[in-house]
């Protein structure tokens, strides 16, 4: 039973992550790039960890895995910030549809 | 901050920081009295840069039910858009006033608006906050004052009035 949480949490992140390198690929600019990549790895990687927790033998390694998932969460809240602040200041302008 | 409420908070700190040691280390006995150190290192790390608004712990507690909700759903949001064949996407530039103080509110909420569905902080200066918008047509101004009010409480600052952002 707990196995198949496990799958299915771990299958669910892996489809986010595809979505986010799908929108890496597809979307048009910097921006909307960031967007893509912050928000969809951020899920995937929360439903990753969350299906890893499943199987862990103690409760410190959920909350390692939990510290891990913060602390990526907090740098790529933050680099995506100053990737997007980065590309305004050298003026790149948002695409529009 | 009367004496009460700052010993709280420092109890809070102690267990939080005990709490990493512990998963850390795997609460390993001996290892405690390098923890007890670095718990204590850790307790004078945080009092820097000092900060005026001290972070009520409770309403931030009280915050992860709708952050985890907000980011699952922004990221479901992107996701959907990214895997349809039209790229359903219309963005914009937004500026928005801030209704919090400079420092840690100020870029508690610069952090959070990434994680919003549909808005990527890129700029804060003045304390206007610059955002891009995936999609114009979503309510992506009501969830801003929403999660600004939030932020607001966890500092325990008063906001009052609610000002509509400027379309750049």
């Amino acid at each position: 039973m707990i196995d198949l949480f496990s799958v299915l949490f771990l299958v669910a992140g892996a489809l986010f992550f595809l979505a986010g390198t799908l929108g890496l690929i597809r979307f048009p600019d910097v921006y909307t790039r960031l967007h893509a990549l912050t928000k969809a790895d951020n899920v995937g990687l929360g439903l990753t960890i969350a299906g890893l927790a499943l199987q862990a033998e103690s409760f410190s390694v959920v909350g390692k895995l939990i510290l891990i998932w913060g602390l990526v969460l907090l740098a790529g809240a933050s680099v995506a910030f100053l990737i997007a602040r980065g590309a305004l200041q050298r003026g790149v302008l948002p695409w529009k549809r | 901050m009367n004496q009460k409420k700052s010993v709280n908070s420092l109890l809070i700190k102690v267990v939080i920081f005990a709490l990493v040691w512990w998963v850390l280390t795997d609460g390993h006995l001996q290892s405690w009295l390098i923890g007890g150190v670095a718990i204590v290192l850790a307790l004078w790390a945080a009092k820097y840069p000092p900060s005026d608004r001290p972070v009520h712990f409770l309403k931030l507690f009280l915050f992860l039910p709708f952050f985890l909700k907000q980011s699952l759903l922004g990221g479901v949001d992107v996701a959907r858009r990214a895997f349809q064949p039209k790229l359903p996407i219309d963005p914009l530039l937004v500026e928005c006033s801030l209704r919090l103080p400079p420092g840690a509110p100020q870029v508690f909420m610069t952090n959070m608006v990434s994680l919003l569905p549909g808005t990527l902080s890129a700029r804060l200066e003045n304390s206007v906050l610059t955002m891009h918008v995936l999609d114009q047509q979503g309510h992506y101004m009501n969830d801003f004052r929403v999660l600004e009010e939030k932020v607001a409480e966890i500092f325990s600052i008063p906001v009052a009035s609610t000002e509509i952002g400027e379309r750049l």
